[in-house]
């Protein structure tokens, strides 16, 4: 249990140190946002005018208080889950602005990742298992092949043929007409916006999956407990999945939750070419429009993301390895 | 009924990008019921391909191409996989060579007896559990490890419980791949009395496949010689040893002496074996052979029954022919090759050199931070010797026992943490410690290290000549005509001659002794005081391990370097050692000349030790 505990404990460290960067970084930056704000809107060469300084610092509020203050005030808010007002959505509350894109990104990429990983460990394992033979080699050529293209070049690709040439699917947004909720044509109006950033998606994520797991079973495969459960008798079935894939999943169930952890960061550059409504689109215009508080909120959350894909990689990682809990535990 | 019959058995491997090599070829034996038959060769001869193609394991490039293997009367040959699990595990076993891997790492130990035996029997539940203790108590380990997964064990435990495993189903056969290869010489002596106890009590067949003949001698009932892919001598234990018939047994045969006698001698086969992607004429060992005559040259001598055995050797059937003694000599005994020999005379005057090292009362702690905690280990606890000029020194003891701690701070890797190393150089006296950078470098030009794998210690990509050389330019600046006169002068050193025909060769070119010859040469290019070898000859054949020695042997008297001989097989060590310094547990519990120790141990362990060395003479 000592393993369990000290990767929570490592967690709740890292997460506070982050928490704590996120609030210091801002403010080791020269100038006063405000300032910079009304210069801005300005444009660089007019005079800067005290009175829209003073209505800025109105409007965005003036910490006077000591760093401590500050700091201890910045905690609070954060757990009352208070990230400010967005700029470009003024004036909705950064939080509302995330949780509208939020769910988007969530469904569409963890499906996506949880797809890849299952269909391209799968794959991997039996290219392994057959390996030199036919199938073994379409699977590797293509992936190596598939591997060299990017998302959002293939997503391009696909919005044109299927969007534009043959209109099957819609080519930007995330729904039409409908109220979103639990209704039938939202739900549909979204499965027909997601599917093609979905299989743009789909198309790559899997191949690092195949080539990775492939690779790592074949290693298995010579390891002499294959040998020793071959020479056992055991049907193929339980060789093939028992013994070599179940040990060559362990270093990829790393990956896979480490993949999951960037799910909040969204696919920026997929999302950005079929216009949806997620995370990562967001991501992009809270960098064009210098939209701080939400470019902050968003990286808080991005970052908490990865780390409680990597407790929870560390987590699964010692209930698959035994090893791994005695060689530090 | 014969239990086990090969015949003509061969194995082909064609790999794609090189020749096709025949590993096994044309081999015939049979086994009974419960017999114990040992099979002894060298790395290379074709033993384990042939232990894999029993079990038919074989894997791609490999393949049987050629014979015939009846099982209990079924021919197993070219039988179906599905028809061919029946019969595996529930008849025919094996134990494999290393303990460390041939368990799954990350399912408990139970579960892997428990999948092979509800595979093959009717068991199930709680039945099945009553078996795997059973079978634990057979191998003398605690039932509680049952629960525990395969790194819980120690290396010894692990290949018990790779026996016990063997054992489930109570098999007819049992093969032993070098079963204990790796582990201590004590954890092997006891693992393979507990594997001979309980042959003799549930009586399956085993093939024990070792490449060191005194345990094989030790245990089997029969030996089978194979040679560069053949069998070239089939005879019992006892005759073996009383008259061997082919030359390459005696050659091994010879690799062993007795420890205890005032002068031993050890012979060594000198050569490698060939090429197997060739064709040859004539007999295979005729090259290395020194009782080869012009017909060995000419024709490949079949293997026939002489003595109530078996050999592939046209000299030992001559000789025992019509008249064979007055025209072809009486049969010898020994091997007349090369040979090494060690007196205790020499000992005597080494002990009395100039002192080059002492260590003083060093002690070293070991602190590991976990946390907040720190736990505190004692490798070495208040050790004091000295290494003279001229000398070898054996440390000798199990892993574990703090012998490569001793060895890190003679080298300067780490400093003592109590007590003093001193190093009584060409100038002058120097404490030895941790040194870094540029410290360590100059007493590496006094100190040198040997390693254990000389497979891994030569940069690949190099030409020998550029190994050697860069010694050579680090410690002396030499460039030019200078430089390669040197390195020639080194190959030579170490007898790889002519220097010209190795110079631009690599490592990888080269047999596993030779390779310790460039890693020696290697050392020698500085010039060193002290040569630190850990463990030299251990990865090597017992064929050629009396060659390392003898060159070490030979440096000791005219280099007067001192040689530190890190080892755990006493017998090795009464070859090379004038004094023995036995460690347990980080402390000193035997000190002393040699031969001494080694006549009359005081301590328990190196009693201990002692008993572990197979002897079978």
């Amino acid at each position: 249990m000592t393993y369990f505990a000290r990767k929570l404990g490592f967690f709740l460290a890292t997460l506070w140190a982050v928490v704590t960067l996120n609030f210091l970084i801002p403010r080791l930056q020269p100038g006063d946002p405000a300032e910079i704000m009304v210069k801005r809107l300005a444009g660089k060469d007019a005079a800067l005018d005290q009175a829209q300084v003073e209505a800025m610092r109105a409007m965005l509020g003036t910490p006077t208080d000591s760093l401590w203050h500050q700091y201890v005030s910045y905690l609070t808010e954060l757990v009352h889950g208070n990230f400010g007002l967005s700029y470009t959505y003024y004036p909705f509350p950064v939080t509302e602005v995330i949780g509208q894109a939020f769910w988007w990104t969530v469904v569409l990429v963890t499906i996506a990742q949880v797809l890849s990983f299952v269909g391209g460990v799968v794959l991997g394992a039996y290219a392994a298992w057959r390996r030199n033979s036919r199938l073994d080699s379409v699977v590797t050529l293509g992936s190596t092949f598939l591997g060299t293209l990017q998302p959002f070049w293939i997503g391009l690709l696909l919005l044109y043929v299927f969007g534009y040439s043959l209109g099957w699917f819609p080519t930007s947004g995330g729904y039409e007409e409908a109220t979103p909720g639990w209704n039938w044509q939202f739900i549909q109006e979204a499965v027909s916006h997601s599917f093609l950033p979905a299989l743009a998606l789909l198309i790559v994520t899997p191949i690092g999956w195949i080539l990775g797991m492939r690779n790592t079973m074949i290693m298995n495969l010579g390891e002499d407990y294959i040998r020793l459960a071959k020479a056992k008798g055991l049907p193929d079935r339980d060789v093939a999945l028992k013994y070599a894939a179940r040990n060559a999943l362990l270093p990829s169930v790393t990956g896979f939750a480490l993949a999951l952890g960037g799910v909040l960061g969204g696919a920026i550059l997929v999302e950005t070419v079929f216009d949806y409504p997620g995370l990562g689109r967001l991501m992009g215009e809270a960098v064009e429009q210098k939209d701080y508080p939400l470019l902050q909120a968003l990286m808080l959350l991005t970052t908490v993301g990865v780390l409680v894909a990597n407790l929870a990689a560390d987590l699964l990682y010692g209930v698959l390895d035994p090893r791994a809990r005695r060689a530090e535990g | 009924m014969t239990l086990l019959d090969v015949r003509d058995l061969s194995v082909r491997y064609e790999p794609k990008a090189s020749r096709p090599l025949d590993a096994v070829q044309g081999v015939s034996f049979s086994i009974e019921p419960g017999e114990f038959v040992g099979l002894i060769g060298e790395s290379g001869s074709g033993k384990t391909t042939l232990g894999t193609a029993l079990l038919r394991l074989l894997q791609r490039p490999g393949r049987i191409s050629g014979g015939s293997i009846q099982f209990n009367g079924t021919d197993i040959t070219d039988l179906q996989e599905d028809e061919l699990r029946a019969l595996r595990w529930r008849d025919l076993s094996t134990v494999f060579q290393s303990s460390m891997n041939s368990l799954n790492p990350v399912v408990r130990v139970e579960a892997q007896f428990r999948d092979a035996i509800e595979q093959h029997s009717s068991l199930r539940g709680e039945a099945v559990t009553r078996r795997i203790r059973e079978l634990f108590d057979m191998v003398i380990i605690d039932p509680k490890f049952m629960t525990a997964f395969p790194h819980e064990l120690s290396g010894g435990m692990r290949q018990r419980v790779n026996l016990a495993l063997a054992l489930a189903l109570d098999p007819k056969f049992i093969l032993l791949d070098e079963p204990t290869t790796g582990l201590d010489v004590v954890v092997q002596h006891s693992i393979l009395e507990n594997v001979r106890r309980l042959q003799a009590e549930q009586g399956f067949a085993v093939l024990f496949i070792s490449h060191d003949i005194g345990t094989v001698l030790d245990l089997s009932d029969r030996i089978l010689v194979m040679y560069a892919g053949r069998i070239v001598e089939d005879q019992s234990a006892g005759a073996l040893l009383r008259e061997p018939l082919h030359p390459y047994t005696k050659g091994l045969l010879g690799s062993y002496g007795d420890p205890r006698d005032e002068t031993v001698k050890i012979t060594y086969v000198p050569g490698r074996p060939p090429d197997l992607s060739r064709t040859m004429v004539g007999c295979r060992f005729a090259p290395r052979c020194p009782e080869r005559i012009q017909v060995c040259l000419e024709h490949d001598p079949p293997l026939v029954p002489l003595n109530g055995g078996r050999v592939a050797c046209h000299v030992a059937v001559l000789q025992r022919g019509e008249d064979g003694a007055e025209n072809f000599g009486e049969p010898k005994r020994g091997f007349e090759g090369p040979q090494f020999v060690k007196t205790a005379d020499e000992s005597r005057s080494a002990l009395a050199g100039e002192v080059v090292l002492s260590v003083e009362n060093v002690s070293k702690v070991f602190e590991q931070r976990r946390g907040f905690t720190v736990t505190r280990t004692e490798a070495v606890s208040n050790v004091s010797f000295e290494l003279r000029r001229g000398e070898v020194t054996a440390l000798v003891g199990q892993s574990g026992s703090g012998k490569s701690t001793l060895a890190k701070m003679i080298t300067g890797v780490e400093t003592p943490t109590e007590g003093r190393i001193v190093f009584h150089g060409p100038d002058g006296d120097k404490l030895v410690s941790g040194f870094k950078g540029r410290a360590l470098r100059a007493y590496r030009s006094d100190v040198q290290m040997v390693f254990q794998d000389p497979y891994s210690s030569i940069n690949p990509a190099k030409r020998l000549g550029y190994v050697l050389s860069r010694p050579l330019v680090n410690y002396q600046g030499l460039k030019g005509e200078e430089l390669r006169e040197r390195v020639k002068e080194l190959l030579e050193r170490v007898a790889l001659t002519p220097a010209e025909r190795f110079i631009n060769r690599y490592g990888y070119e080269l047999s596993g002794g030779q390779r310790q010859r460039v890693i020696i040469a290697k050392a020698l290019a500085v010039e060193p005081e002290i040569i630190v070898a850990d463990e030299p000859i251990s990865s090597l054949d017992v064929s050629i391990r009396a060659e390392i020695l003898e060159l070490l042997n030979d440096l000791v008297k005219e280099n007067d370097v001192g040689i530190l001989y890190i080892t755990h097989d006493l017998l090795s060590a009464r070859m090379l050692s004038d004094e023995v310094i036995v460690l347990n547990g980080g402390k000193v519990v035997e000190k002393g000349a040699t031969l001494g120790v080694i006549r009359d141990p005081k301590d328990d362990y190196t009693r201990s030790l002692l008993d572990a060395i197979p002897n079978p003479f």
